[in-house]
């Protein structure tokens, strides 16, 4: 599903990410966790290639988006994305935000996408804003539909890239609900987070990052619990 | 917001289709056409009926048309600034010009005259109170004159007097009024209109001068005219047919121009004018509108290669705003309207050349504001279009764009109400916006100010309408907020 080897991403003569291999399989849900720094919202961001690799070979669904040749906004249109800040539509409703992608990209007729719309609306608990703007609505809420905005497009990948940091800390828990919701339909996800108890819960596979490394890769009961490196290891001790 | 873009893209070419219409029309008419050039706000020589039919009229349209008669062209009239003329004899604009224009040297260089067809006497207009009757009275004194006139060349030789050239008669009427000069030397029919329209004011007919001092039909050096118009007006001339024609218009003046109360301002004056003034609402909007869509576009688009990634884009929207930012838009009016028919071998209309000189110059401006307003919308918004998989065209024109504008309102609708106001510029080219039909009115009243404060008020009133129309934009676009 998901290929990556040799991803190297440097900035200037900073190197954010180090030879990264690994293959993400159908289904899976993986949670990248690491210090601050380490490189994990630009592995996340170069997989839709929001960051360009400096090197490396980046394969979707058998479609190398390294290559120029590539058509990525074909690509992009099956990877979800929710980012720390939202990044909602502001002057668009709610329901064009959802609406919107599906109509203008996919050719969707209005009235499917509307009523594909109210059943993700739905789902994440928030029917009765669709005709909102995005500037009525609290923080969880705007991360909500923007989750369903994703969810819009029909994407067989989703990406999160620390969907709950910017949250007050009693909103953090509705979205990491239908976070986990979606997690258990067999979507295919990856995500960027400091919420080390989700991260146990809902992923199949932790990532821990160091300084642009892909230290170590494991189920998240036994990274938890016996994590086999030093870095990891200290990691642990400061946010467990 | 794709539509709206599709829309404001079809009024822009329907605008500018009716704004070139007039000319396009004009191309296919026979060819023994002859056209003239004239300024008409020089009654009786020449004005605009703007109680009447709107048309130019005067003893030089009269004189023209029994010439063109005689040679057997069809005459057409196009009135335009004085200042411009010769430019529109040497682009081949008109074939030529009479303006009640006196043949200088300075002029001989660059157009050929006919036979003087009219020569005027001087005189010296000033208040009833002072009523000076020579020339040495006025020793000592401030003396005005028309800029390039021969009453200019006149008042050379003089020798203690401090002279002061102005553009148009009726500002040395008001000099006078106002008492910062003593008198102004004009010519005859000028005097007697204006002194009629002003009782406080006086003329006193000087001796008359060299008869070869006088107005003269003004050709393009080396015209095939000159000969076949001079034989022409020989024949009128011993005809009689001139002389009914000047004592036609002589006599029409004096029995239109009759005294107006001494108060300065006297509104009564307008009676029968202001529907042609009106009417100069439509042109200044239809222009602002135009110029103002045609530049928002024109300037969306060169912000556009500003931030891509393209060099030579790039390089050139930068040079193109350079250039038009750092030339006077007067200059760039000119360039259009005067080089087009001689590059491109079409015959562009004033209105359209204005409306294009506009658009383009305000482009130059607009694409610095957009590219401000785009820049300042968060890159999140750019990065969330892209990672759903819309393309680069409809991010820009649905996501961004909409969100750009409404943080740059406020100065496109600054943009746009400069736009109104400097829309007075073009009359210098003829196009009959409000500000022209003001100077129109004030030439046939001799009187300065009310068509002016006339005008003003309506540019007022509808820089009025405008900012509150966009207020109203403004709020439905803070909806979201």
């Amino acid at each position: 599903m998901i290929n990556v080897e040799h991803l190297s991403k440097t900035f200037g003569k900073h190197e954010v990410l180090q030879n990264i291999t690994t293959t993400v399989e159908p289904g899976e849900v993986v949670a990248i966790i690491g210090p601050s720094g380490s490189g994990k919202s630009t592995f996340l961001r170069c997989l839709n290639l929001l960051e360009v690799p400096t090197s490396g070979r980046i394969t979707i669904d058998g479609a190398d988006i390294t290559d120029k040749k590539t058509d990525i906004t074909k690509v992009r249109q099956g990877i979800g994305m929710v980012f720390q800040h939202f990044h909602l539509f502001p002057h668009m409703t709610v329901m064009d935000n959802l609406t919107f992608a599906p109509v203008k990209v996919k050719g969707m007729s209005l009235e499917e996408a509307r009523s594909k719309s109210e059943i993700l609306l739905e789902r994440v608990g928030l029917r009765a804003k669709a005709d909102a703007y995005p500037s009525k609505l609290s923080g969880g809420q705007k991360q909500r539909v923007a989750i369903a905005r994703s969810l819009a497009m029909d994407p067989d990948i989703m990406l999160f890239d620390e969907p709950t940091s910017a949250l007050d800390p009693e909103m953090v828990k509705e979205v990491l609900a239908v976070i986990h919701d979606l997690a258990s339909t067999g979507m295919t996800m990856l995500i960027v987070t400091h919420e080390m108890k989700f991260a146990r819960e809902a992923a199949d596979t932790i990532y821990f990052l160091d300084s642009g490394q892909l230290i170590e890769k494991a189920e998240p009961g036994r990274f938890f619990t016996k994590p086999q490196s030093e870095r990891a290891v200290r990691f642990l001790e400061k946010v467990l | 917001m794709t539509k709206l873009i599709k829309s404001t893209f079809i009024v822009v070419a329907i605008a500018l289709l009716i704004l070139s219409g007039s000319s396009v029309l004009a191309e296919g008419s026979s060819k023994g056409k002859i056209v003239m050039g004239t300024s008409p706000d020089y009654a009786p020589y020449e004005s605009v009926d703007a109680k009447g039919s709107g048309e130019i009229v005067g003893l030089d349209i009269d004189i023209a048309k029994a010439v063109a008669s005689k040679l057997g062209y069809e005459l057409e009239i196009s009135g335009m600034d004085f200042n411009g003329l010769i430019a529109a004899l040497q682009t081949g604009r008109v074939d030529f010009v009479m303006s009640a224009m006196s043949v200088t040297e300075e002029r001989q260089q660059s157009v050929d005259f006919s036979n003087v067809y009219y020569a005027a006497r001087n005189t010296i207009v000033s208040k009833a109170a002072n009523n000076y009757q020579t020339l040495e009275e006025l020793e000592g004194k401030r003396i005005g004159v028309q800029l390039g006139s021969t009453q200019e060349m006149a008042v050379s030789g003089m020798k203690n007097v401090e002279v002061k050239t102005l553009n148009k008669i009726p500002d040395l009427i008001q000099e006078i009024k106002s008492g910062r000069i003593d008198a102004a030397i004009v010519e005859d029919a000028v005097a007697l209109g204006n002194t009629t329209a002003n009782p406080d004011l006086k003329f006193t007919l000087l001796p008359s001068e060299d008869e070869d001092q006088g107005y003269a039909i003004a050709f393009p050096k080396g015209s095939p005219l000159v000969v076949p118009f001079n034989e022409a007006l020989k024949e009128i001339e011993a005809s009689g047919e001139k002389d009914a024609i000047v004592s036609k218009w002589f006599d029409s003046m004096l029995a239109t121009t009759g005294p107006t109360s001494g108060i300065n301002l006297d509104f009564g004056i307008l009676q029968g004018y202001m529907g042609y003034i009106l009417q100069g609402i439509y042109v200044t909007l239809l222009f602002t509108l135009v110029s103002a869509l045609f530049g928002f576009v024109w300037g969306a688009i060169l912000s556009l290669f500003k931030i891509s990634h393209v060099r030579p884009l790039q390089w050139f929207a930068t040079a193109y705003t350079s250039v038009f930012r750092g030339t006077p838009l007067l200059l760039q009016l000119f360039l259009i309207y005067f080089a087009t028919p001689q590059l491109l071998d079409y015959t562009i209309s004033p209105l359209l050349a204005a409306g294009l000189a506009f658009g383009l110059n305000s482009a130059a401006y607009l694409s610095e504001t957009i590219r401000a307003g785009i820049m300042a919308v968060d890159r999140g918004q750019r990065e969330a279009a892209m990672a759903l998989g819309i393309p680069y065209r409809t991010m820009m024109i649905s996501i961004i764009f909409p969100q750009a504008v409404k943080n740059i309102l406020p100065a496109l609708v600054n943009e746009c109400v400069a736009l109104l106001k400097e829309s007075s510029l073009v009359s210098v080219i003829g196009v009959q916006d409000l500000m022209r039909r003001a100077t129109v009115v004030q030439a046939n009243t001799y009187r300065a100010f009310e068509a002016l404060l006339v005008v003003g008020a309506i540019y007022y009133v509808l820089v009025l309408i405008l900012t509150s129309l966009a207020r109203v934009l403004e709020r439905r676009l803070r909806r979201s907020d």
